[in-house]
């Protein structure tokens, strides 16, 4: 019997082994797959009893924090966003059922100190091994560019050209992250379901996330494209005219409000006449404008450290793409940012930026930099440009006509105190057709000093009112702008 | 008591593993309790000196009844017992009270089985008797009034405030009653008389008992949907039956049957059917019957190798956490460390029981000793590779850890037999002297007491 009890032995040995493979199997090689169903939350429970780091502004405001709960609460730290709503759509929001975004997301291994770096750290450092975010954005710049919006749905975005990197954005309507973060899941659920049910989609920051007919703003592009292409320089004059009939149609173009409009290239520029530039799309043609407008980013996703950011639009209708030699009347229009045209608020931001920093668009960030618990950095972020669409010369003769739009053309009311000489065009997309009511967006970008750009601001207004698609957007969006820059100019850090 | 050398160092072995064990378990209480509710536990210095108390009980009667047997059974059944409390007591409050009235119960039951139970082959002599209570109590749950059902399985008797799984004491009954019935029977089995072509039948006398037994009790645990049960029970009645009639031939008979019946089982129960299918897709059904299985393997996952640390994971999350499921909750909050000192720890018991079968001398005890250990290694393996998948889930505990008086108590009284072997074989072999048991020394009293009554007038 003893032959077979060994025998025995041994089958149950293989059989736990079978056993300790599939131990093996699931909790090491399965492991992160598993812990990243959809349906497992136990990574979430564990992470709402772990501190959290903060993330901290430019000028050391807290705007978003692990405080520890009170006896009874269901996790161990609650997180809390003390500016309330006006960052909120930078932080994004930390929930128990219901994920996190922006950076809450994209710097959670920082934030829960779960990077290599961090983790090597903690192990011979103290017990909290979180850490902190820092960002470019500065608090009080947020909440002048906030007041200033006030409660009109837009955006404004402030930006260093040279760097990239945001001073401040700020989006209206905006979620208040507080109100999410809450560890009562039926009251965050219910909160969520509200957001979901407004037409203005306050959970999409429209500074990044969103895209709008950028109008005569877009003019910028065009210009630049034409210049470095030679199709027009500053000694080009154009007639005054009304109406031009571009080919292909008989449907003919007109400009703003159909008047007559002409002049000199600088003249054209800060008065804004439509007919000229698109003259220039139909001369520079369907390949070199289409060509000249990827160079400026149209149709990729912003760079930005955040997530989920939009593209620009230039060539497609809806998802299909725009045969412009079959259709040059399209691209007569989209010259002057009209048609299929859409630009992503941040995006015209960065398109100024170029115009200030001699031709090359830097990547926009918001992240400063990154610190372990003791305060060592973690990351810093290397500025970089993505694209040089200009030469610093074409650069420069620009600046030269976007200065002429704040001295003489629409741009007059983002003229700045103590002299200081700023440059900028405006925008005014209309998007109702002939006869029905007007509505329009309306749009100011511009930066300053013009001898030394230093600053960029863009801002931005949805026409979802009467009041607003009244208006233009160098006399609704151009006191925004000036109240940024003169604040800018007057408190500097 | 005379002096044996030998027995001294096992004993004091044993009590150097019982303590570690003991300290171990009082470590990871402390430790569930500050990862719980960030606090020692109120209780610290009571459950120590409890805990202490019971093992060096049990520890005690090895000494006085069976000071030759292996010293790591004991110790290794202290470890798991203490494991599985403190993730009963990390899991409910509840349950863990009741968990120590049972551990006490369990304590004494082994206590008085080596103070019983001194010689193995008096139990030969009960063989129809264990056969009997054996079938019996499996039955009682289907009988109305008492028996009642808990989760689909009709395998509880309730009397009075106490609920017991009478089929877990069973399996030892029908072990014993194999192993005696066999060691009387297992040449006639094994030569086998009548001829089938290459096959020889053994006569239908000899083999008609046990196989009766056999089929009515897997038969009655089928009926009560215990499968798991069930399944165990094929296994040790196969492997018995294999290892006293030296006869690979009941291995393969073992295996067709077991085909069938699992065939049969699918295509009649309902039950069988979703468990094949839980096991094989948990996902789709999640909402469902996958629930508990998805809800697992989440716990393993984020256990991963050195675990979340005891207290600290979310083992809650699982419907059946402190029973079937005990193991995944270790795996959570241990870890893989943690989960494989769990197997490593049975696969030691495993070589500690098959040792003391192959030291046995006398058939009986060789086989009963084959069995225990059957049960104790296989009900392990059934629960593991269920919980993770690799067969089909069956309900049923993980000995010494899942929380439960009757699966306690009988896997202690188990280990008291198979200690009782042991130390039976130490005996024969001349490891440790001989001494007069509890009833050998009163039935002696008694003779000389009558002697003297007889002599005097």
């Amino acid at each position: 019997m003893n032959g077979q009890i060994r025998k025995l032995a041994a089958a149950l040995l293989v059989l736990y082994m079978v056993v300790f493979v599939a131990l093996n199997t699931i909790q090491v090689a399965r492991k992160e797959a598993l812990d990243e169903n959809p349906n497992n939350n136990r990574q979430t429970i564990r992470d709402f009893n772990r501190p959290r780091g903060p993330i901290v502004t430019a000028d050391g405001v807290v705007i978003a924090q692990s405080v520890p709960t009170l006896e009874g609460d269901e996790f161990d730290y609650q997180r809390e966003y003390p500016q309330a709503d006006i960052f909120s759509n930078i932080t994004g929001y930390y929930t128990y059922g219901f994920g996190s975004t922006q950076l809450e997301r994209r710097q959670s291994d920082v934030l829960m100190g779960d990077t290599a770096a961090q983790k090597v750290a903690s192990v011979f450092g103290s017990g909290d091994s979180t850490g902190s975010v820092v960002l470019t954005m500065r608090a009080d710049l947020q909440r002048v560019a906030a007041d200033a919006l006030g409660e009109r749905e837009g955006s404004a975005v402030v930006m260093d050209p040279t760097t990239g990197a945001i001073l401040a954005m700020v989006s209206f309507p905006r979620i208040d992250s507080n109100l999410i973060s809450t560890h009562n899941t039926k009251e965050a659920e219910d909160v969520l379901a509200f957001y979901n049910s407004l037409d203005s989609k306050p959970l999409l920051a429209n500074a990044y996330q969103e895209r709008y007919m950028p109008g005569s703003s877009f003019k910028i592009i065009t210009t630049g494209i034409a210049l470095e292409a030679g199709v027009t320089d500053l000694e080009r004059s154009w007639p005054d005219e009304k109406e031009w009939l571009p080919p292909q149609t008989d449907d003919p173009i007109q400009n703003y409000g159909g008047k007559e409009c002409g002049g000199s290239m600088a003249e054209i520029f800060y008065r804004s006449c439509n007919i000229p530039f698109a003259q220039m799309a139909v001369e520079l043609g369907p390949e070199r404008m289409v060509a000249g407008v990827r160079a400026w980013g149209v149709g990729e996703q912003i760079p930005i450290d955040l997530p989920a950011a939009a593209a620009s639009n230039f060539e497609n209708a809806g998802s299909d793409p725009i045969d412009f030699s079959q259709n040059l009347p399209l691209l007569a229009i989209g010259g002057f940012g009209q048609a299929n045209d859409t630009m992503v608020p941040l995006h015209m931001c960065m398109v100024a930026a170029t115009v200030a920093n001699g031709g090359r668009m830097m990547a926009p960030y918001v992240v400063d930099r990154t610190l372990d618990h003791d305060g060592r950095v973690l990351d810093h972020t290397e500025p970089y440009a993505w694209k040089t669409p200009i030469s610093a010369a074409t650069a420069a003769t620009m600046t030269d006509l976007m200065v002429g739009v704040v001295n003489q053309g629409t741009g007059k009311p983002m003229q700045l105190a103590n002299g200081i000489q700023a440059a900028a065009k405006t925008g005014t997309a209309q998007l109702n057709s002939a006869g029905e009511p007007q509505r329009s967006h309306a749009w100011i970008v511009g930066f300053a000093p013009a001898e030394a750009p230093r600053y960029v601001v863009a801002v931005m207004l949805k026409g979802t009112n009467d009041e607003i698609s009244a208006s233009t957007g160098g006399r609704l969006a151009g006191p925004i702008a000036k109240t940024i820059f003169d604040y800018l100019f007057s408190h500097e850090p | 008591m005379s002096n044996s050398p030998l027995a001294a160092a096992r004993r004091n072995g044993e009590l150097g593993l019982v303590v570690m064990a003991a300290c171990i378990t009082g470590a990871a209480y402390v430790l569930a309790s500050l990862g719980k509710n960030s606090e020692m536990p109120a209780t610290v210095v009571p459950f120590l000196l409890a805990l202490l108390g019971m093992l060096v009980a049990a520890h005690v009667a090895t000494r006085y009844f069976a000071r030759g047997a292996d010293g790591t059974l004991l110790p290794l059944a202290a470890l798991m017992h203490g494991i599985g409390y403190v993730m009963i007591a990390r899991l409910s409050d509840r349950r863990a009270a009741l968990q120590t009235t049972w551990s006490l119960i369990a304590i004494v039951a082994f206590v008085l089985v080596l103070m019983l139970v001194q010689r193995p082959p008096d139990l030969a002599r009960y063989k129809w008797t264990f056969l009997f209570v054996g079938a019996g109590s499996l039955v009682l749950p289907l009988v109305p009034g008492i028996g009642t059902s808990v989760g689909g399985a009709r395998i509880w008797v309730r009397i009075g405030p106490v609920s017991i799984q009478p089929g877990e004491f069973a399996k030892i009954a029908l072990a014993l009653f194999f192993a005696a019935y066999l060691a009387d029977n297992r040449e006639l089995i094994a030569a086998g008389t009548r001829r089938i072509g290459p096959m020889r039948i053994p006569e239908l006398r000899y083999l008609l008992p046990i196989t009766l037994a056999w089929g009515f009790a897997v038969v009655v645990m089928v009926a009560e949907k215990d499968l798991g049960s069930a399944l165990l029970f094929f296994t040790l009645f196969t492997v018995m039956m294999w290892v006293a009639t030296e006869r690979s031939i009941y291995l393969v008979v073992g295996f067709v049957l077991f085909a069938a019946a699992a065939f049969t089982a699918y295509k009649m129960f309902g039950v069988v059917q979703t468990r094949v299918q839980v096991w094989t897709d948990p996902w789709s059904q999640y909402e469902g019957k996958g629930y508990q299985s998805a809800q697992s393997m989440f716990a393993f996952a984020n256990g991963g190798t050195g675990g979340t640390g005891l207290g600290m994971g979310s083992p809650n999350k699982i419907p059946a956490a402190s029973t079937d499921y005990i193991y995944a909750a270790i795996g959570e909050e241990m870890g893989l460390v943690g989960a494989a000192a769990v197997l490593i720890a049975f696969v030691l018991m495993i070589g500690a029981g098959l040792r003391i079968a192959i030291r046995a001398d006398r058939p009986f005890e060789k086989l009963l000793a084959t069995g225990l250990t059957t049960i104790i290694g296989m009900q392990a393996f059934i629960i593991t590779a269920g919980v993770l998948r690799v067969i089909p889930l069956t309900g049923i505990t993980l000995p010494f850890v899942s929380y439960g008086g009757s699966s306690l108590l009988s896997n202690y009284i188990l280990l008291a037999l198979l200690i009782r072997i042991s130390d039976s074989s130490a005996k024969r072999l001349g490891e440790v002297p001989d001494e007069l048991s509890l009833g050998e020394r009163w039935e002696t009293y008694q003779l000389r007491r009558a002697a003297k009554r007889t002599a005097r007038p």
